[in-house]
Order: structure tokens, then sequence, then C-alpha cells
């Protein structure tokens, strides 16, 4: 067996060893186009090498042509990270480049430009190769000039390359606040890729010894080579290896997020629009003296601001739902329970829950902001249900706080629900009862005030 | 929206022009621009993207800060104005009739732009509303000559991609041009909008801003 041949051996078997690593735990694990990829690509590099190994191949352009099918692989690989750092991987949702590569359009257009380069120098170094042959194969061999030129022609931009992927995983995973895993994860990813260039650097010297160098040690020298490039092989390997071993599951699921924004923020921007509108337009006419009336009974009740504002919110969703001819007619008790049920949907995740909220107002930082929970809407929309939709599940609250009460005097008063439907609901107890006398004595303080006006 | 575009004189369409040049130059990459005269409607990877050249990609921020980093992006002046009831009571009657929850108002002359937004409207409403006019300043959508917007047309809203229009000189943050359709520029700022809110409030526990520290 040549020197060439128990080299490619040693490669094919790596090869085969990673592609075995990548099938069995990888892939099925964390399945990713780049492992998918890669696993293709180890199992050609196997086969490319293992055929090298068993046919002692001495001459012409077969061997050039085996030299170039070699490095192909390495070239795809390089130019395949090359564009997944710069977002230029074909996707149906398009995909983002690395961190570091957004805020740098020079950069994203360097490594978009991989493919179509690393190609095209493949090209031409097998025109080289074909048109002067050399011992591409035979390991120790001297070589003429043009092997030189075949071999720099791949290795400098597949070397400049992995050099530049290299620098922006680092950069990537040093960005300020990232989350320990990806760290490791792109130092990883940076290793490998420096094992890359590391070895074209060493083929291209290893190139040139054969050209050009003819002493003693030349040999020894050449088998210390090969060894450093078998370690750097197996190093890149280990290092992608760890690196799509590494993963981190977000907190909120992608699809969970995609359906909320869709669904529940659209739903709910969507309701309180309308119903901003049909306030607003005065669409809902019988609402103004109704609503103060409201908060009038709720400060004579004393109740807290918080309680107010539902109070407010429920009556003005009453009021909207009873008005059919208002701009707000899309608000039905249907739509107002569909998004109470989304809204109870982000409650069941605390950390939806706790993370989504919005401002109280614009450059107001003194006020909390509000959440799905705190917001006037949830409990108004329950509560609105109740009065409004006779003829759902829903049989009101157990306990209903006083604000329930006010609005349910103030809605049966002005005829925007059943007066009988909520003496049977709230069974006339001593808290209804408090309800409607407050909201009287709001109504008479509100008349008296008009009267002086 | 509106754009108050300055009457130039003759004398400075020459200038002006190469300035345009000389910006869209500087601006390569930064804002490019598909010229292909279609796409798809913003996702959010895509919007990502956007926060990232921001600077506010796996951070938590209000709409504030989305505010005042995308004018100093684009390098000019916005402000929010929240206008209470009692100061002006016509003006949500007058925005709710119309069926709009704010106003932007843009002057190329002072590169400014002012969002004018009532006070009455719900808070998420509110922060919305915001969200919606800067997401058409991040897009663009101002810098579409006025002569060059397209009639609405009948075509069917599904299909995957939209027709576009080129830009006058200006400077924008989304890498694809606006649309030709009114009504699918305003879809996609009421895409902006939910992004940046969900975006904000998520922080780093937001699925789409470590995407890009994990590419392979």
């Amino acid at each position: 067996m040549s020197a060439a041949q128990h080299q490619a051996l040693v490669l094919g078997g790596v090869s085969f060893v990673a592609f075995i690593v990548f099938l069995c735990f990888l892939v099925p694990s964390r399945r990713t186009r780049f492992s998918v990829f890669a696993a293709c690509n180890l199992l050609f590099v196997a086969l490319m090498f293992g055929a090298v190994g068993l046919i002692d191949l001495a001459g012409g352009r077969a061997e050039i042509m085996v030299a170039v099918m070699t490095e192909l692989p390495v070239v795809l690989i390089v130019a395949w990270v090359c564009l997944a750092l710069g977002g230029g991987l074909p996707s149906r949702h398009g995909t983002l480049p690395a961190e570091p590569v957004v805020r740098r359009p020079w950069l994203r257009a360097m490594l978009g430009s991989a493919p179509l380069v690393l190609l095209l120098s493949l090209g031409l170094a097998t025109v080289v190769g074909l048109v002067w042959p050399s011992p591409a194969m035979r390991v120790y061999a001297p070589a003429p000039p043009q092997f030189f030129v075949l071999k720099g022609l791949i290795m400098v931009p597949e070397g400049l390359y992995s050099s530049v992927a290299a620098v922006v995983f680092v950069m990537a995973g040093r960005a300020p606040g990232l989350k320990r895993r990806f760290y490791f994860k792109n130092l990883a990813f940076s290793v490998g890729m420096v094992c890359i260039a590391a070895i074209a650097l060493e083929s291209t010297v290893f190139a040139g010894l054969r050209v050009w160098f003819s002493g003693g040690d030349r040999r020894a020298l050449l088998e210390v080579l090969n060894t450093v490039e078998a370690c750097l092989a197996i190093s890149c390997i280990l290092a992608f290896t760890a690196g799509l071993s590494l993963r981190y599951t977000p907190a909120v699921a992608t699809t969970l997020l995609h359906r909320l924004q869709t669904g529940w923020l659209h739903a709910q921007e969507q309701f309180e629009s309308l119903e901003w509108q049909a306030v607003s337009s005065g669409a809902a006419d019988r609402l103004m003296h109704t609503s103060n009336a409201v908060v009038e009974a709720c400060r004579i009740r004393d109740l807290s601001q918080s309680d107010t504002q539902k109070a407010l919110a429920t009556i003005r969703l009453v009021a909207v739902m009873r008005d059919p001819s208002s701009e707000a007619q899309h608000i039905i008790p249907d739509a107002a329970r569909k998004l109470y049920e989304l809204q109870q949907e982000i409650l069941c995740d605390d950390v939806l829950a706790s993370k989504i909220s919005w401002a109280a107002g614009w450059r107001s930082r003194a006020h909390e902001p509000q959440t799905v929970k705190s917001a006037p809407l949830h409990d108004a929309l329950k509560a609105a249900l109740d009065l409004v939709d006779n003829h759902g599940e829903s049989e009101g609250p157990r306990t209903p706080p006083l604000w329930y009460y006010i609005v349910a005097a103030s809605a049966a008063d002005t005829n925007m629900i059943d007066p009988t439907h909520v003496s049977m609901q709230l069974r006339d107890g001593p808290e209804h009862r408090a309800a409607v006398e407050a909201y009287d004595a709001a109504k008479r303080a509100l008349r008296a005030l008009e009267g002086d006006n | 929206m509106n754009v108050n575009v300055p009457k130039r004189e003759l004398t400075g369409t020459f200038v002006a022009k190469l300035a345009g040049y000389l910006r869209a130059l500087r601006n390569l990459g930064a804002a490019q621009s598909r010229i292909d005269g279609s796409r798809p409607l913003l996702t959010a990877a895509e919007f990502q993207e956007e926060l990232a050249v921001l600077g506010l990609s796996g951070r938590r921020f209000e709409p504030e800060d989305y505010s005042d980093a995308l004018g100093e992006y684009l390098n000019i002046s916005i402000t929010v104005h929240v206008i209470p009831d009692s100061w002006y009571p016509e003006l949500s009657r007058l925005l709710a009739i119309s069926g709009r929850l704010g106003e932007l108002r843009y002057s190329e002359q002072f590169n400014m732009a002012a969002i004018f937004v009532p006070g009455s409207l719900p808070p998420l409403v509110l922060t919305l509303a915001i969200l919606h006019e800067l997401g058409h300043l991040a897009a663009g959508d101002l810098l579409i000559e006025p002569d060059e917007q397209a009639d609405e047309d009948t075509r069917d809203s599904e299909e995957t991609t939209f027709e576009t229009l080129p830009l006058k000189k200006g400077k924008k943050l989304a890498r694809g041009c606006p649309f030709a359709r009114e009504s699918l520029r305003e879809r996609e700022a009421n895409l902006r909008a939910s992004y940046a809110l969900f975006a904000g409030c998520l922080g780093d526990d937001n699925p789409h801003a470590y995407d890009m520290y994990d590419v392979l």
C-alpha cells in the first residue's frame, strides 16, 4: 500500500466514523439543515477516500479529478457556513444572518460571494490540473510548480473564507448578554473553521514542499504535515459535533408566539380600537351619561381606581354589544368570548403572562405597565359576557365584586340588558341593593350638577 | 400619513440628485432594496434583523426606545404627540369617524416626523398605533413618490409576493421596498407593530432573537 493510499484510508476512516456519529446521535436529536448536509458530505468524503485507498491511482488526469473530488466536500461545507452566516441560505421564511454581519453590509456581501468564488476557484484548479497533469494523489512524490498553482487556487480562497467565518463566529459568541450556551456553541464552530483554515494553510505548505524542497528530511517533514492534517481533520469534526450538539430551547416557542401575534394581539387590538371608535364617534350615544354615572357611583362607594376602570370598561362593552347600529358591529358576544379564551390561554403560561405588558401611556413611567391580567378589558370581558349573554353557559361570577353590581344596576337602568335578568342573576342581595342605591345617588348628583351648569 | 415635499428650484435639481446618489451609495446594504419589484410580507425573523441594526435585538424595550433608535438611524427627528381629549375634543371624534387611530406627518424639508394620537385611546391600542406609524417610517413608505402610488386593485391577497415601488432619495430601515398597494403597506405596518410589541416585551426570551447566534 502506497503512502497516498494509507493517508486516504486514514482520512476516509475518520470521515466514516464521523458520519456514523452524526447519523446515530446528532441528526435524530437535532435535525438542522446543516447537520443533514454535513452528514451527507461526510459520507461522500468517506466513500471518496475509501475508493482512493483501495484503488492505486498512478498518473494522468484521473489523479487530478480524484484530488478535486476530495476537496469538493470541504469547499461545499465552507460555502454553506459562509452563506448561513450571511443569511443567504434559501428558505421559505427567510434566514437571519449572524448578528455581527447584520450591521456590516460589506461582510454580508463577502460571505455571500463564498459559493461563487470557491466553486470558480475549484473549477479553475481543475482546468489547470487537466491541462498540466501532476501527481496529485502520490503524496510524497516530487511535483511540478503547476501542482502548487492547483493547490493554491483551491486552498487560498478556502482558507480565507474559513478564517473570516471563524472570526464571525467569535464575534457572535462574544455578544454582550448572550447566554453561555451560545458562547460555547459559536466558539466550537469557530474552532472548526480555524481547523479548516489551518488545513488549507498546511496543504499549501505541503504542496510547496513537494515542489521546491528536495533535502534529506523532505519525506519526514511531509509525514509530519500529514499527521498534522489528520489531527486537524479530527479536531474539526469534533468541534462541529460539539457545536451542533449544544442546543437551546427558548422559553417561548416560535409557534406559540406566532399564534399570539396573529390571534390574541390582533383580536384584542381590533376589539379595543373598534370599541374606542364606537364610543368616540358617538355611535353609542347613551353611553356618555351612563358611564359618568357609573364612575360617580364607584366614587360614592369608595372603589379603587382599578375597579372603577373595570366598571367603566364593562359598561362600555355592554353598550357597544347592545348597539347593533354602532360601528362596533363586530363586537359581538362570540368575538368577546373568543378573545377572553385567548387571554386565558396566555394567563395559563406564567412566562408569557408575566412578560407581555404594555405602557399605560407614552413616556409615562409613573404608571405600572398593563398586562393581560391587569388590563381592565380582561375582567370587563367576563363581566360583560355574564351580563349580556343570556344563553351562554356562564351564570355570572360566584361572588361578584361591588363594581360588577354597579355596572349591572346601570345597564338594567338604561335598558341595555333585561332588568329581570339582572334581578334573577344577582338575587337582589344586599350588595345589589347597595349598588343600586349608589347608582341612584350618582344619577341624582349628576342631574344636580347639570342643573347648576 | 402625510408627506410634505419641499418645492425645489430647477437649479437645485442636479445637486439634489447627486446627493441622492451619494446617499444611496453610502446606504448600500444597510437599506439594500430588492429591485425585483416584488416581495412577500415582512416576517418576524426579518423584523429581528431590523432590530439588530437598531441595536435592540434581544433586549427589552419600550416604544419610546424604538422611536429614538429609529430616529437616530434614519437621521430624522421623530416626535410623538399624545393629544388629550380636553385639548382638542374633536380630534378623537374625527379620527374615529375616519376609522383611523393616529396620524403621521413627515416633512422632508425639516427632516422630521410627527405622530399624533388621541390620548383617549386604550393603552394597548395607543402603543400599537404609535408603533404602526413608526413602522411606516421604518418601511420607507414615506419615500414613495406621490405619483408612483399604485391604484388599489382586486388581486387575490393570498399571493405570496406583492408588487413594490422604487424609492426616491432617503433612508429606510427595511431591506425591501414599500409595497405598491396601500392596503399592503398598512398591513405590513400592523405586522411591524405587533412584532415590535412582542420583541420589546420578551427581550432575550424572544425565540427569534437567538436565530442570529445559532445559524447552523
